[in-house]
C-alpha cells in the first residue's frame, strides 16, 4: 500500500485509535482511494461522542470530453449529419451509450469501427457535441470518497454530520448528539494544520 | 450423556462409522460430503467413546470434540450496513458453523449508537429462541460498555460480546462472556492471529455451552432433542422435501422444525414414541418467530416426572 504523507488517528482510546487506523486503511484500499488522499487526520472521542475526519485531496485528471479523443466534423455534403472519427477506441462504449441516450438509436450509425455518424443538424449540434463529457474521473472519485467516509468509516451511530467537500480537501464532523461549535472549530484547526504541513 | 464430536475423513467406508455410532445408541446430526472428504457431526455415548475412537483411527479419520454441535447461535450485528457486513459478521458466523453450530445472522433495525440503540420486541423474541447470542460490537471501550447497559434488555439466553479492547467480562454489563481483539474489521479474518482470535471465541462459547449443559443435566429434558429430531424424520414425511438448510435444527433443549406451524403442529404434537407417550406430553410445540416455523421445547423432568 502506498503510504499517505500524513496519517494520524488521535483518540483518548488507544486501542480504538489503532483499530480505526486499520479500518481506514482497509476502506481506502478497498475503494482504491490511496492515491486520492494526500494527508489525513482523524480525531475520535467516543465519550463526547465526536468523530472528525479531515483530508487533503490529490484529485487526478479533469473530465474527458469528446474532442479529446476524436475528430468531430460535418458529415457528407448536403446531408444533415455529424461524423465522429475516433482516434482512441477506449471510450467508444461509453460514447455510444451517451449518444443513444441523447439522440436515440435510430439516428446513430457506425459504418466502421472508428467512425460514428449521427443524423442531426450539424449547425445546431456540432459545438455542443465537441464538448460532450464522456467520463468524469473526478466526480467518480469523489463519489467513492463520500461512500468511504460517510458510509464506511464514520461509526454508524454518528448520524448528525457536517461536511465540507471541495476539490482540494474534505472535512467531516459527526456525532450522535447535536454538534458543538468547538468540534467544528477543532475540525477547522486540524485542516489548517494539514494545509500548513502541505505548504512547508 | 452424549459427547458432541466431529469426524473428518475420507468418503470411503465412512458409512461404517455412521453405523457404529447408531448401533451404540448415538446420533448422526449432520453429514457433509465435500468431494472426497466427509464431515460428520455426531453425538457419541460417553462410555462408548473408545470404540468410536478406535474405528476412526482404523479408517484414518480424525475425531475431534465439537462442543458447539447441536446448538443454534444468533450472531447479532447492530445493523446490516457496510460497517459490519460482510466481513466480520460473516467470518464469525461461518467459523462457528465450521465448529458445528447452526448460526443465524440477525441484523437489528435500530441497533446503532451508544445512546440511541434499541431492540424491538420482535428482535428480542427472535434472539431468545436461540441457545446463545453473539453480539458483534465495535472499536471503543466506552461505547461497548455504554451500549451493553441497555441493548440486551429482555434477552434471557447467554450473551457473548465481541469488541476491539481487551476487557474483562465483569466490566461489560449484562454479558456472559466478552472476547477482545475483534472490533470493526473490514477485511476477511485470515491471518494467523485473527484465526486464533476466532478460535478463542469458539472456545469461550464452548465453555458457556458446557456450563449450560451441566445446568440442564440437573433437570434433564423429558426427551432428548436428538430423539425428537429422529422421530420427526421417521414420522413426518414432508420434512424430507424441505429445502431449508438443516430442516430440523437442534438446540440444547429443543428443536426448530422448518415446516409451517398452522399445517403441521397437530401432526407433530401427536407423534407417538415407542414408550407410549405422545410429543405433546413431553414437549411444547410452539410457533416460532422465525418465518412460520415450529419451535419445539422439551419439558423438563421436574414437570413430567419421567425421562424417555
Amino acid at each position: 500500500m502506498e503510504q499517505l504523507e500524513t496519517f494520524i488517528v488521535e483518540s483518548p482510546d488507544a486501542v480504538g485509535a489503532k483499530t480505526t487506523r486499520i479500518l481506514i486503511q482497509d476502506v481506502l484500499a478497498d475503494l482504491s482511494l490511496n492515491r486520492v488522499i494526500g494527508r489525513l487526520k482523524v480525531y475520535v472521542d467516543p465519550v463526547q461522542p465526536v468523530f472528525i475526519f479531515v483530508a487533503l485531496l490529490r484529485l487526478t485528471t479533469p473530465a474527458i470530453r469528446l474532442k479529446d479523443f476524436a475528430k468531430v466534423d460535418m458529415g457528407a455534403l448536403g446531408k444533415d449529419e455529424i461524423k465522429i472519427e475516433l482516434q482512441r477506441e477506449a471510450f467508444t462504449i461509453k460514447l455510444l451509450s451517451k449518444l443513444w441516450e441523447k439522440y436515440g438509436k435510430e439516428k446513430i450509425e457506425q459504418p466502421d469501427k472508428k467512425i460514428i455518424i449521427i443524423k442531426v443538424d450539424p449547425l445546431l449540434e456540432l459545438d455542443g457535441m465537441k464538448e460532450l463529457v464522456i467520463e468524469e474521473p473526478r466526480q467518480e472519485v469523489l463519489d467513492r470518497l463520500i461512500d468511504a467516509i460517510a458510509l464506511r468509516i464514520i461509526p454508524e451511530g454518528f448520524r448528525v454530520r457536517k461536511h465540507v467537500l471541495t476539490p482540494s480537501y474534505v472535512s467531516f464532523v459527526a456525532s450522535e448528539d447535536t454538534l458543538k461549535p468547538e468540534w467544528i472549530q477543532r475540525g477547522k484547526e486540524m485542516l489548517a494544520s494539514l494545509q500548513e504541513a502541505e505548504n512547508v | 450423556m452424549f459427547e458432541p464430536m466431529m469426524y473428518t475423513g475420507g468418503v470411503y467406508k465412512h458409512g461404517q462409522i455412521a453405523e457404529l455410532v447408531e448401533d451404540l445408541g448415538g446420533y448422526i446430526l449432520q453429514k457433509n460430503i465435500m468431494q472426497t472428504e466427509v464431515v460428520l457431526l455426531i453425538l457419541v455415548p460417553i462410555e462408548d467413546m473408545a470404540i468410536v475412537e478406535a474405528k476412526a483411527a482404523e479408517l484414518l479419520g480424525k475425531l475431534t470434540r465439537a462442543p458447539l454441535t447441536g446448538t443454534e447461535i444468533a450472531t447479532v450485528a447492530p445493523t446490516l450496513a457496510y460497517h459490519h457486513l460482510p466481513h466480520l459478521d460473516c467470518d464469525v458466523a461461518e467459523f462457528l458453523r465450521k465448529k458445528g453450530a447452526k448460526t443465524n445472522m440477525v441484523g437489528l433495525a435500530r441497533g446503532v449508537g451508544k445512546r440511541i440503540c434499541q431492540l424491538s420486541a420482535y428482535e428480542r423474541d427472535l434472539i431468545n429462541e436461540h441457545d446463545l447470542a453473539v453480539f458483534i460490537l465495535g472499536n471503543y471501550e466506552h461505547c461497548i460498555i455504554e451500549k451493553s447497559k441497555k441493548l440486551y434488555e429482555g434477552i434471557e439466553i447467554p450473551i457473548v460480546v465481541t469488541g476491539a479492547p481487551e476487557l474483562k467480562t465483569e466490566d461489560v454489563p449484562n454479558a456472559t462472556a466478552y472476547v477482545g481483539s475483534f472490533g470493526r474489521i473490514l477485511h476477511q479474518m485470515r491471518h494467523a492471529e485473527e484465526l486464533r482470535t476466532l478460535d478463542k471465541l469458539a472456545e469461550v462459547i464452548g465453555n458457556v455451552f458446557d456450563n449450560l449443559r451441566k445446568e440442564i443435566a440437573k433437570d434433564p429434558p423429558s426427551v432428548a432433542p436428538q430423539r425428537i429430531k429422529k422421530e420427526i424424520e421417521d414420522q413426518v414425511q414432508e420434512i424430507i422435501d424441505s429445502l431449508h438448510p438443516l430442516p430440523i435444527t437442534l438446540q440444547l433443549n429443543g428443536v426448530r422444525v422448518k415446516l409451517p406451524y398452522e399445517e403441521y403442529h397437530e401432526m407433530i404434537e401427536n407423534i407417538k414414541f415407542v414408550e407410549g407417550v405422545t410429543m405433546k406430553e413431553v414437549a411444547q410445540v410452539l410457533p416460532s418467530k422465525m418465518r412460520n416455523f415450529i419451535l419445539i421445547k422439551a419439558k423438563p423432568k421436574s414437570e413430567t416426572g419421567f425421562v424417555i
